[in-house]
């Protein structure tokens, strides 16, 4: 049984120009210890579906259709009490500015014990201090420097403190939501490369939310390519990489430079993704799409099949 | 390229300081330095690129280029004229032939202002033609930026666009003025992906349609590969490898300069391409204040002579340059199976 399964999932905002369908019928399904990219430029719907995850949609934001169900229950039709259960011992999020994650004024070890002691009543105070200087030496943290503010730490410390802190009630599932974007590359590499093994060793699921395809293929087993609120392609990575079908994948993978390899030319993605209010007849890409055809404004695409696991939502793949 | 040609700026020997405040708890200010005896020169028309992670001094170093600070050490020329301490009326005129475009697009543009003010602001300020010539400058930018048709964007304001639009309003009022010497300082960082590819066909826009010579700033060694002429790599205000920037990517020759690249991410069949492993995950104790700058942290470094000595520029291979005492003439290492990609 899939650890996650999101079905026709769609979210909207209400704003002062109308209902905005930041996403709209999106299908995924998480397997335990696999993890799923989710790429796509900003405004896409990725974070949206995140924090709909979480349950930590915005007062504006609610969703409107189709369901979350995590491990057999159906996250989507908890309340809030029931949430709060479910929420951190369940599925934990790494938010993505490990710099405002923490909190400022309180000290980083009293910070990891909070969501312990809530969440376990029945462990006392030494066992919690326990878990969080094991979770400190998972994540290659030292330990003399657990009762620390979060500003004496650099960049990379305060986003392994926040995985650490992702980790410590043992979740089935963690949200990534570009948790190296603040970062420097060597640090960058180094979280990446932890977060795998860690995930690895802990048999966890991972979504991990990103707008460089790049970082996502190397860390990710799946890729989901998200454009304008719709999932326009998922697969395994490297196929989703290498055999590209979808024209907003092929121009993601041709926009960014490589280090090796001849020097081809980059191919910018002309335009703008569409305004999400309102409703949008045909296809959402065809005004930057290079094999836009008449029927593609009229009449919405549908999926085809690649092979059993790849698939693209484009008439013309 | 021969010695016949002349450089356009030149940084010798160019050093900052920053000095930090002390408090009740810590008590005197220390001193970090963040740029150290920086020897630089650009060529006219070349797309220079200076690589390192933050709070590697590239930002400084851009900063005192258009000189929003000024050196605590050395001198910097441009076009032969001292421009390291100018003042007044001559650092206005040296303001309109070198301009910077900044990081965060965000930030950078008064959100009051309307696209149009916004890029002929530089017009008034340095009393440029009258409204109607100004207009004509402002549309023909625009469209250079990519901002077509100009006339859609002109009475915009700021929140009204996208990240990248931003980004290419800040490079319109960048090169309105016509600068000879273009900073761009982490361009792309703050945007998305999709983006850069963008930016880097404007810059080079650019330079081919301006003759502008451009300094590109960035963390990111592909970038710097795509669009740079020469690169040099900067660690902790330290300059430790420069060359041609092909040369420097496919065989890097200082170990800072390795342990970047191995951080890039890769995928695909990348089984043939090297891990060089110069980079020691947890610092060793440092080494005497005279030592290389990269001792603590390089996986080569031998205890006697790295910790005391700082060592030498080497030359390696035709241009390429390099601050280790292990550098060695040669060392090509074999390029990557063509599957492999390696981005970011």
């Amino acid at each position: 049984m899939a650890l996650l399964k999101v079905e026709n999932l769609s979210i909207g905002y209400r704003t002062a120009g109308g209902m905005l369908k930041a996403v709209d019928g999106v299908n995924l399904s998480l397997e335990e210890g696999r993890s799923l990219g989710l790429v796509g430029e900003s405004g896409c719907g990725k974070t949206t579906i995140g924090m709909a995850l979480m349950g930590l949609l915005p007062p504006n934001g609610s969703i409107t259709g189709g369901r979350i169900v995590l491990d057999g229950v159906e996250i989507s039709a908890l309340d809030e009490e029931e949430l709060r259960k479910v929420r951190w011992s369940q599925v934990a999020m790494i938010f993505q500015a490990a710099m405002n994650a923490l909190n400022p004024v309180i000290r980083v070890s009293a910070q990891m014990t909070e969501a312990i002691r809530t969440h376990r009543p029945d462990m006392d105070e030494q066992a919690i201090m326990q878990r969080v200087e094991g979770l400190f030496n998972l994540v290659g943290l030292p330990l003399e420097r657990l009762h620390d503010f979060p500003h004496q730490y650099s960049g990379g410390m305060k986003q392994r403190a926040i995985i650490a802190m992702a980790l410590a009630l043992n979740p089935k599932l963690i949200i990534a939501d570009e948790p190296t974007t603040a970062l420097d590359v060597i640090v960058q590499d180094q979280i990446l490369k932890e977060t795998k093994v860690l995930q690895e060793q802990f048999d966890i699921g991972i979504i991990f939310i990103s707008h460089d395809i790049s970082i996502v293929a190397e860390v990710c087993h799946d890729i989901g390519v998200m454009y304008a609120g719709q999932l326009v392609e998922a697969g395994p990575a490297q196929e989703v990489f290498f055999n590209s079908k979808h024209p907003y994948t092929r121009a993601l993978v041709g926009s960014f430079p490589t280090l090796a390899g001849p020097k081809s030319k980059l191919t910018p993605i002309p335009g703008e993704p569409p305004n999400l209010i309102g409703a949008i007849p045909g296809c959402r890409f065809c005004d930057r799409c290079p094999k836009d055809t008449a029927s593609c404004k009229l009449e919405p695409p549908k999926w085809q099949e690649i092979n059993e696991r790849h698939w693209v939502l484009c008439d013309h793949c | 390229m021969s010695q016949s040609h002349k450089d356009i700026l030149k940084l010798e020997g160019v050093s900052k300081f920053y000095r930090t405040r002390g408090n009740r708890y810590r008590r005197g200010g220390g001193t970090v330095v963040a740029l150290s005896r920086v020897n630089l020169s650009l060529r006219p028309g070349e797309i220079f690129g200076l690589v390192g992670e933050s709070g590697s001094g590239k930002t400084t170093a851009g900063r005192l280029v258009v000189r929003l600070e000024e050196p605590d050490e050395g001198r910097i020329t441009l076009d032969g004229v001292d421009i390291t301490h100018l003042k007044g009326g001559g650092l206005r005129d040296y303001r309109r032939k070198v301009q910077m475009v900044f990081q965060d697009p965000y930030q950078s543009l008064n959100p009051q202002m309307t696209i149009a003010d916004a890029v002929a602001e530089p017009l008034i300020t340095n009393k440029v033609g009258d409204p109607a010539d100004r207009l004509e400058r402002v549309l023909g930018v625009l469209d250079t930026a990519g901002l077509s048709p100009a006339e859609d964007f002109i009475y915009r304001f700021p929140h009204q666009l996208s990240g990248g639009q931003r980004q290419r309003v800040a490079i319109a009022r960048a090169i309105v003025l016509e600068p000879s010497l273009l900073v761009a300082d982490e361009p792309t960082s703050m945007l998305d992906a999709s983006y850069s590819a963008q930016i880097f066909e404007i810059l080079q826009g650019v330079r081919d349609q301006m003759g502008a010579t451009i300094i590109f700033i960035t963390h990111s060694m592909a970038a710097a590969r795509y669009l740079c002429d020469r690169i040099a790599v900067i660690y902790h205000g330290h300059l430790v490898e420069q060359g041609p920037a092909e040369a420097v990517i496919n065989s890097p020759s200082h170990p800072y300069t390795k342990a970047l690249i191995d951080a890039t991410p890769k995928f695909g069949r990348c089984e043939g391409v090297p891990t060089y492993g110069t980079y020691l995950p947890a610092p060793r104790p440092a080494g005497e204040q005279a030592g290389c700058p990269f001792f603590q942290r390089c996986a080569l470094a031998e205890r006697l002579l790295c910790s005391a000595t700082y060592p030498e520029w080497r030359q390696v291979a035709g241009e390429q340059v390099c601050l280790c005492h292990f550098a060695a003439e040669g060392g090509q290492s074999p390029p990557p199976p063509e599957e492999c990609r390696l981005g970011g």
